[in-house]
């Protein structure tokens, strides 16, 4: 049969694609990046639950969506804030930690898990730096005033939009007085 | 488990030719405006079953392996390989198929191009990106008989995120001018016209399609193509609108996107004893399309 060699050819694409997906990386723990972004200090949790005004007005101030509605946030004992956050990659979601200070601007942001095809350094010390002293109002906008990163535009973008979602969160829901 | 991945990866790039469209492929059709970085690579397998002209049997497969290569964070060059099979029994159409054919996969064709990013879909908002390829074979693509044709093809490429990416958009608007030279066949039956001058072509497709990220990594789309082709002597050739369902899965070092895409309609030249309402004299009843892409 002249169709047997092409009908092979499928069979190995169709065994890749059930062999499932290769294993992802996980750089940091919550543990770790707590430990990294607020050093000796204790942390407390405080899950909070949005409700539905609260998601509205959060995505207004933002002008984002908010995806999910359980907030993954803990406070540190020096007075610092410790949000986990997921945003979308290309292939998967992109699981980071912001660290606030006191008065609510970025202390830092450390990448948890990332596996997407281009843009490792998502994890590069400068590129994270970008975000540290930034606040509610500040643009965080990508090629404004966060560095685009090529071939992971969509997750740099997305991370970016995270921490002006986070932001504003904190300000409207979690540090509000 | 990766061991098994790469395994059959690697058989599949070695035996089954595919075709690539510049980056992760979420549709088997309508193209995509973004490109891969500056120094990345990625290779292509693309394998299309063009499947019954709804009179006796019909079957071809064109396989294509493209490789490209970041030239810069914007410009993309490609470069492949194609190869087709034929397979046809008791079906003949005048100035296409002459009979009974049993033809590869043979070597029938080479492909080279390049995808120039004007706009950034996540960056910019509006994705746009212009590709453009040369394409010479010398296998007539319905029959399997020799014919050499070249063509060049540009496309233009439109692309928009929603959702943060969740769900995204691609339109396509494209022109390809094509020259076709049909060698003579020695046993063609008696009264069959096989056209031997050079002709001139021009197709004209536009398309459009969704692809939605229901679970991490994975994708399910649909996508439709209208196509028209004009001649040098006969004008408007033919027309056929293509539309199906799409599954894509991606992953950091590897996609797959497996396409169903039956015709809907068309028209312009039928065939005799031909009873659908379709244009089956150019193309089929259906096509299947696989394509897988690696990173590397």
């Amino acid at each position: 049969m002249r169709r047997d060699p092409v009908l092979a050819l499928w069979l190995a694409p169709c065994a890749a694609l059930v062999a499932g997906p290769v294993a992802g990386t996980t750089y940091l723990t919550v543990e770790q990046a707590q430990a990294a972004l607020f050093p000796g200090a204790q942390m407390t949790a405080h899950p909070v639950a949005l409700t539905p005004a609260q998601v509205k007005a959060i995505e207004k101030a933002s002008d984002t969506r908010v995806r999910e509605k359980t907030l993954k946030v803990w406070s540190a004992s020096n007075g610092g804030w410790f949000y986990v956050d997921q945003v979308i990659g290309k292939h998967e979601l992109i699981t980071y930690a912001l660290a606030l200070d006191a008065a609510g601007a970025v202390r830092g942001i450390e990448i948890l898990d990332y596996r997407e095809t281009y843009g490792g350094e998502v994890r590069d010390p400068k590129w994270r730096a970008q975000f540290v002293g930034k606040k509610v109002g500040s643009p965080l906008k990508l090629d404004v005033d966060i560095m685009n990163l090529s071939g992971a535009t969509l997750s740099s973008r997305n991370i970016t939009v995270g921490v002006r979602r986070l932001l504003a969160t904190h300000e409207l829901v979690v540090g509000k007085p | 488990m990766s061991g098994v991945v790469c395994g059959a990866l690697f058989l599949a790039v070695l035996s089954s030719p595919t075709v690539c469209r510049a980056d992760e492929n979420l549709l088997g059709y309508v193209a995509g405006a973004e490109v891969i970085p500056k120094g990345g690579w990625e290779l292509y397998n693309i394998t299309t079953m063009r499947n019954d002209k709804d009179k006796g049997y019909y079957r071809a497969f064109d396989n294509e392996i493209e490789l490209e290569y970041g030239v810069s964070d914007r410009f993309n060059v490609f470069g492949g390989v194609e190869l087709l099979s034929v397979d046809t029994r008791d079906l003949s159409i005048d100035g296409y198929l002459p009979g009974n054919e049993n033809v590869g996969p043979e070597l029938s064709g080479l492909e080279l191009g390049g995808k120039l990013n004007l706009l950034r879909p996540a960056a910019d908002n509006f994705g746009l990106s212009l590709r453009f390829a040369l394409d010479y074979s010398w296998l007539d693509h319905h029959s399997g008989e020799d014919k050499d044709t070249a063509s060049f093809e540009m496309d233009l490429i439109g692309q928009k995120y929603f959702l943060d990416g969740q769900l995204v958009w691609v339109g396509n608007l494209g022109l390809e001018s094509t020259y076709a030279d049909r060698a003579p066949i020695d046993d063609l039956p008696e009264g069959f016209d096989w056209p031997t001058d050079p002709e001139m072509e021009l197709e004209i497709k536009t398309g459009t399609g969704l692809s939605y990220r229901f679970v991490p990594n994975w994708y399910a789309g649909a996508e439709a193509i209208y196509e028209t082709e004009f001649e040098t002597e006969v004008g408007q050739e033919r027309w056929s609108v293509f539309a199906g369902p799409s599954l894509h899965y991606g992953s950091a070092k590897w996609w797959a996107t497996l396409t169903y895409f039956p015709q809907i309609t068309g028209g312009g030249e039928v065939f005799i004893d031909q009873t659908a309402d379709l244009h089956l004299v150019e193309k089929t009843k259906e096509e299947v399309r696989l394509k897988i892409g690696i990173n590397f």
